[in-house]
């Protein structure tokens, strides 16, 4: 594939050298000393021009490429390039690497036209949430105010609770209200057919009501004890996130935040955590509070020295399992060697995620098998559709799946004897060759 | 240098009362209905109006009113609205209310919809001077509304920012109206109550279901309800009326003891869920819930009443009572100390913010337990941090504070006042006990009105002294407006540039 980096930080040279070998890349930057490094390790064209122009996009064959990764440490530059990318070449797919939830709120309801959106704290909070073993979903798409949610699981080695890992799908207990609607498995989409089943290693779609996409949380969680008590010292905006996304997997949260107004912002924002006024430096508080009873201790502090410190008091108080957050690429080896038990570095992460889409099968097919593609629709049922009044056990077999049904604003999840009324919306995923057949079905 | 603009205020104050003249055309029409003598009204009128375009005449300010002046505005035109409204009193010829002291007082209750009374003998009262009474409840419940939910807030009394300005559910936008549109929409919803209330009660009428309900009745009572104020044109309250018109009158109380901006955008955006989903609300009917089971289980176990009756009299005084609206559908003062420990302390909670109803409210009743549970919280924790949070929202700090200073305040004006009570009683050796005169305090500053003993749900004010009634109309006036307007203007700072 013919791919665009915008931004050689350390997002973008991590990409590189993740992508460099299979791929061509150029990679876009203002600073000519971070270009030269890349384009010495790796064969790679360079552009010192600003990504997020439209003269240089266009200049540089935006059109020809089959990817633009937006990935400079700056939200808004990302999104314009992203914006433009789509503007120059509607058939090139766009990633934008953004720190700010409400861009990602935004994209999730379709409202911004870009292909896949990357948050840092996101990212990491779910690497944390990963490292703890509570596996949390990744939301792609909403619908009806939420009511519906895509999501989307890694299946890890050794996760999942009995009786439903390597069953046909068909004979394993999923949790109600939802459905599996597609298994990524390597470089391939597997249709969910009932004789199929879902495999470590795999990644999962699925269609389902909220309370659903925690039921598959559960479900996927690594077998062993639950951790359900954690301390996050630090309440920047990885801290946040991290607090945020455990809280929804119902873990206890308590954030150490050394600012007061920083504090009291978190105390507001976050809704259910216990939010502290201290530092992680006291070993007087750490005491008080009981923190070496926690079952985990997130350090996301700004300064990969005092997180250092701060984790090794922790554990010294009886913490038996901290996490990182690293900021410095050489920090993650000396804190593992120092007893850290994970070193999580964002941009890293970030990367990753970003390198996983490039290589996802979905993303591919637009160079390769044009017919192959997957997509989710969100129809209004024509009264006079023949598939109108039939149970849906009766409905033909096809590729498509419909996982929900919108009715007067509430979602509902069918199964066998559901039928589809008229004026009901439906949230279809489906082969992209059949677009026009389901549409015409509907 | 005085920091205040005096003038201005009074200017502003005497444009609003000559406004208030347009009341009295209401019982001119009344007394020319019923053949009585429109006089006491026409002049009570005329001179209002007079007071009004005078006063805003001989003043000029020189600068616009502000937050500054309108705590002066409020206090004023309320004192000045009390005394228009008792010209009618005084003018009547009516014996019971012949000391200005007494006339004061029920023009006071009635402004401040108290519903506290020096009658003795309701039937020397003519159609119009009776219906006077019940609408001045009325207008008096009009200028709450507006007060609480377009003008106090903008004062920032009490914590009122927080609680009953335009600050909703998360699904509303953040609008900040002008006071003139609040004023407006809350308004329609007190018509409307009103006007549905009086059509339930005539239509009881009507059918014969209840034959001593007739559209004077109706309206007039319909007046009180909705104010919360409890006057009625009864001797014996509601003691008379039939079972049906009691179980009406119950819920309508209940209505207008619910807060209109709430009830405003449940009813705009029919989503009736926002009713559930409000702390207050929820807390609000749990407390009457409670209030009324307690006095049932008491009347039942004391073998005072039973069966349909125990339960209606039960919710009936229990929500007429924490309503503040002060109607009594049996004579309480027969009951047992039990049910009078409970209705006084159910004078303590009132209703919900942003209604007709006195007292401290349900929501500062909330918000001090969670303040507390916070305070107790960083006892044990020291660095924790924690936000109080009302309906999800937090509310600021400001407004924590404002709680509860208006609860010590509150607190405070209830103990000073029993105080005096006491004392003065006991100079005249009156016939009240300790307890009885506690009850009034509470009872006149939570604008509930009836109290214990001779001032009972059947009985009247009339035998306190002068001092004691002095004493009353302060508590009532003092309590309606939210105790701080009043204060702030006795401290130098109000005062000083």
């Amino acid at each position: 594939m013919k791919i665009f980096v915008i931004g050689a930080g350390q997002v973008g040279s991590a990409i590189v050298e993740a992508l460099h070998d299979e791929h061509e890349l150029t990679v876009f930057d203002l600073d000519p000393g971070r270009l030269n490094y890349l384009s010495h390790r790796y064969d790679i064209a360079t552009v010192e021009e600003n990504g997020a122009s439209r003269r240089v996009l266009r200049e540089a064959g935006v059109a020809g490429a089959n990817l633009v990764i937006a990935c400079t440490s700056r939200d808004e530059t990302n999104v314009i390039a992203a914006i433009f990318a789509r503007g120059l070449s509607p058939s090139t797919k766009t990633i934008v690497r953004t720190t700010d939830v409400e861009y990602l709120e935004v994209w999730r309801e379709r409202q911004l036209d870009i292909d896949f959106m990357v948050s840092t704290e996101l990212e990491t909070a779910h690497a944390v949430s990963r490292t703890i073993g509570v596996p949390a979903a990744r939301q792609t798409d909403v619908f009806a105010d939420g009511q519906v949610q895509i999501v989307e699981f890694d299946v890890e080695d050794g996760a999942g609770r009995p009786g439903v890992i390597g069953l046909p799908l068909r004979e394993a207990a999923l949790p109600e209200n939802s459905k599996v609607v597609a298994i990524i498995r390597g470089e391939r989409i597997v249709p969910p057919r009932g004789t199929e089943s879902i495999q470590p290693g795999d990644r999962i779609v699925v269609i389902g009501s909220p309370v659903a996409a925690l039921a598959w949380s559960e479900l996927l969680a690594p077998r062993g004890q639950r951790v359900r008590d954690v301390v996050i010292f630090g309440g920047g905006p990885a801290g946040t996130a991290i607090a945020e996304l455990l809280l929804t997997q119902g873990i206890s949260v308590r954030v150490v935040e050394v600012h007061r107004e920083r504090a009291e912002d978190l105390a507001e924002q976050l809704h259910g955590a216990r939010v502290y006024h201290a530092t992680g430096f006291d070993s007087d508080f750490l005491e008080r509070e009981r923190i070496g009873r926690a079952h985990a201790a997130v350090f996301a502090m700004r300064d990969d020295a005092k997180n250092l410190y701060a984790a090794t008091l922790a554990r010294s108080h009886g913490v038996p399992f901290t996490i990182t957050i690293v900021h410095e690429a050489v920090s993650a080896r000396i804190f593992e060697q120092a007893g850290i038990d994970v070193a999580i570095n964002p941009r890293h992460v970030t990367a990753e995620e970003i390198v996983r889409f490039a290589h996802d099968p979905r993303t591919q097919q637009v160079a390769m098998l044009e017919g192959d593609r997957y997509e989710i629709l969100d129809i209004t049922v024509r009264p006079e559709s023949r598939l109108v009044r039939t149970p849906f056990r009766e409905l033909p077999m096809t590729g498509s799946v419909i996982g929900a049904i919108v009715r007067n604003g509430e979602a509902i999840f069918p199964h066998g004897d559901s039928m589809l009324e008229p004026n009901d919306r439906v949230i279809v995923f489906t082969e992209s060759s059949r677009v026009p057949q389901v549409e015409k079905a509907l | 240098m005085l920091g205040v603009d005096v003038l201005a205020a009074l200017n502003l104050v005497g444009a609003l009362i000559k406004y208030l003249s347009a009341a009295f055309l209401f019982p001119t029409a009344v007394a020319l209905g019923y053949g009585e003598s429109p006089w006491p009204f026409v002049i009570a009128g005329v001179a209002t109006a007079a007071a009004g375009f005078g006063l805003e005449a001989v003043t000029r300010g020189k600068e616009r009113v502000g937050v500054r002046e309108g705590f002066l505005v409020v206090v004023l035109l309320w004192l000045l609205a009390a005394a228009s409204g008792a010209l009618p009193y005084l003018l009547s010829g009516e014996d019971q209310l012949s000391n200005p002291v007494d006339a004061y007082f029920e023009s006071m209750s009635g402004f401040t919809t108290t519903g506290a009374s020096v009658l003795t003998d309701f039937e020397a009262l003519n159609h119009s001077l009776a219906m006077w009474r019940q609408f001045s409840c009325w207008v008096g419940g009009m200028g709450i509304i507006v007060l609480a939910l377009a003008v106090l807030p903008r004062l920032r009394v009490g914590g009122r920012q927080m609680f009953e300005t335009e600050a909703p559910g998360p699904e509303v936008e953040r609008l900040t109206v002008t006071i003139r549109d609040a004023a407006r929409r809350f308004l329609v919803l007190y018509f409307g109550i009103t006007a549905a209330e009086t059509v339930v009660l005539t239509l009881l009428g009507w059918t014969g279901i209840d034959d001593r309900m007739g559209p004077y009745e109706a309206l007039a009572h319909s007046f009180a309800t909705v104010a919360t104020a409890g006057f009625s044109t009864q001797a014996r309250s509601f003691e008379d009326f039939g079972a049906a018109t009691q179980w009406t009158v119950a819920v309508f109380m209940v209505i207008a003891g619910t807060n209109f901006a709430l009830m405003y955008r449940a009813i705009l955006f029919r989503r009736f869920r926002l009713f559930a989903r409000d702390e207050e609300y929820r807390l609000y009917v749990v407390l009457l819930g409670l209030g009324s089971a307690v006095l049932l289980v008491e009347l039942w176990t004391s073998d005072i009443l039973a069966g349909e009756a125990a339960v209606r009299h039960a919710v009936f005084n229990a929500v007429s009572t924490m309503t503040t609206t002060g109607f009594a559908s049996a004579d309480f003062n027969q009951w047992t100390t039990l049910t009078w420990v409970t209705l006084v302390a159910l004078m303590f909670f009132g209703a919900s913010a942003g209604s007709t109803s006195g007292s401290v409210k349900v929501v500062r009743h909330l918000l001090v337990g969670k303040i507390l549970r916070r305070e107790l919280d960083q006892a044990v924790h020291p660095e924790i941090v924690a936000a109080v949070r009302l309906n999800r929202e937090r509310v600021d700090e400001a407004a924590v504070r404002a709680v509860t200073v208006f609860i010590l305040l509150y607190i405070g004006f209830f103990a000073v006042g029993a105080f005096a009570l006491v004392l003065d009683a006991a100079r005249v050796d009156l016939a009240a006990t300790a307890f009885e005169l506690i009850a009034a305090s509470a009872s006149t500053l939570g604008n509930v009105g009836p109290a214990f003993g001779f001032a009972g749900p059947m009985g009247s004010y009339e035998p306190f002294p002068d001092v004691s009634m002095l004493i009353f109309t302060a508590l009532m006036f003092v309590g309606r407006i939210e105790l701080i307007p009043v204060v702030v203007l006795f401290t130098r700072s109000y005062w000083r540039v």
